[in-house]
């Protein structure tokens, strides 16, 4: 199996569990955590695919929201401290794709010659 | 100088006077930089090649026999005046997507397609107008066509989708287009193979499994990479049809 089969498998996966999840939280799980959400259906499906996506964090929320351990404050607190070494980090990090992208580059086969190795059967649809 | 009368920039007030030379520097200087990334990356990219959508010509409207390879094809059996009977047409819809799912229930018939035309080289596609407009069945007597066989090949070239490939984007190939190549072959453009040199007469061919079927999911990881790989070619009208080995398969180096 190569990278483009595991992420093809890996996206399978996770877009099963995510369908699962999207199921279970939007017809019993949803009400349970939104008082407004209580008999309103029509927006349910809009949710779909976003739950897909990142139904772990669905899964983590309706968790620390149904357990009643939310610190709502928490959500509005500042990050700023990252903030000074990510403005440095990515133009560098854009810097270091392109030359490493064009030290990269593979040279086009222009010599190659197609060969043929075997003639065609008599054989036509 | 105290904290107080630091000078401090806010995009809506005027520009503090310490700091003019300073705004002006970094404005420069930033252009400047801009133009030269601009001028150095461009000069390393290849040339797209002549290509793209062929608005000027309108929409082309023409009768066919749909053939699946799995890919949906077109032979045209009823042209007009840019688009002949004998050709072949690969097809797609708008946007990123195939056309799969509408015209695998007309395989083998008659039906009358109208849309843009894509052309590069030898090689064109039509995309489809939405719904009834773009494809629906035709009346009429449905020829035969023959596949002709071309035996096995190794060839050397690229992997790309056929919509972008032939100027719905451009570049349409290449490293840099490459996860664009993989969404448009999930969403069931037809896949093509760029050929380093021409087979059969031509630079450009469909390319599936070697059953015949979709391209294989492994050669998802080598979209846009120089390639080598071996596979039983057929003509299918005027375009060629490579059912690629994945077992051979590689990457050229350098």
């Amino acid at each position: 199996m190569n990278e483009a089969e595991a992420i093809f498998l890996f996206a399978k996966i996770w877009g099963a569990i995510g369908a699962c999840v999207a199921l279970i939280f939007l017809t019993i799980g949803i009400e349970r955590i939104d008082e407004d959400a209580d008999g309103a259906y029509v927006f349910r499906p809009l949710l779909i695919p976003g739950i897909l996506l990142i139904w772990p964090l669905v899964l983590w929320r309706w968790y620390i929201l149904a357990d009643g351990k939310d610190e709502w404050s928490s959500r509005y607190k500042p990050r700023r401290t990252a903030h000074h070494w990510i403005a440095f980090a990515m133009p560098v990090a854009i810097i270091l794709v392109l030359v490493l992208g064009l030290s990269q580059r593979q040279i086009w086969p222009a010599d190659f010659v197609p060969q043929q190795i075997a003639p065609a059967a008599q054989v036509s649809q | 100088m105290s904290q107080n009368d630091k000078p401090f920039f806010v995009g809506y007030f005027p520009i503090p006077g310490q700091l003019k030379g300073f705004l002006a520097l970094i404005s420069v200087g930033v252009v400047l930089l801009f133009l030269l990334a601009g001028l150095v990356i461009g000069s390393t990219q290849d040339d797209p090649g002549q290509s793209g959508f062929r608005f000027d010509y309108g929409r082309q409207t023409v009768t066919g026999v749909v053939e699946l390879t799995p890919y949906p094809i077109l032979r045209v059996t009823e042209g007009n005046d840019l688009i002949k009977p004998g050709k072949t047409l690969m097809l797609a819809a708008a946007g990123k997507s195939g056309v799969d799912a509408r015209a695998a229930p007309h395989e083998g018939g008659l039906v009358q397609v109208s849309g843009i035309v894509l052309q590069r080289g030898t090689i064109d596609m039509l995309q489809l107008a939405g719904g009834q407009r773009g494809l629906s069945a035709a009346e009429g007597d449905t020829p035969e066509f023959d596949t002709e066989p071309l035996g096995r090949w190794k060839l050397a070239g690229e992997i790309c989708d056929g919509k972008c490939l032939n100027g719905a984007m451009r570049p349409g190939r290449g490293l840099a287009h490459k996860a664009c190549a993989a969404l448009c072959l999930i969403n069931e453009v037809p896949p093509v193979f760029v050929s380093s040199q021409p087979v059969e007469g031509s630079d450009f061919m469909l390319i599936t499994g070697l059953d015949g079927g979709r391209l294989p999911d492994m050669a998802y990881d080598f979209i846009g990479q120089f390639i080598t790989l071996e596979g039983e070619l057929e003509r299918r009208g005027d375009i060629l049809v490579l059912r690629m080995d994945p077992e051979t398969l590689e990457v050229i180096d350098g």
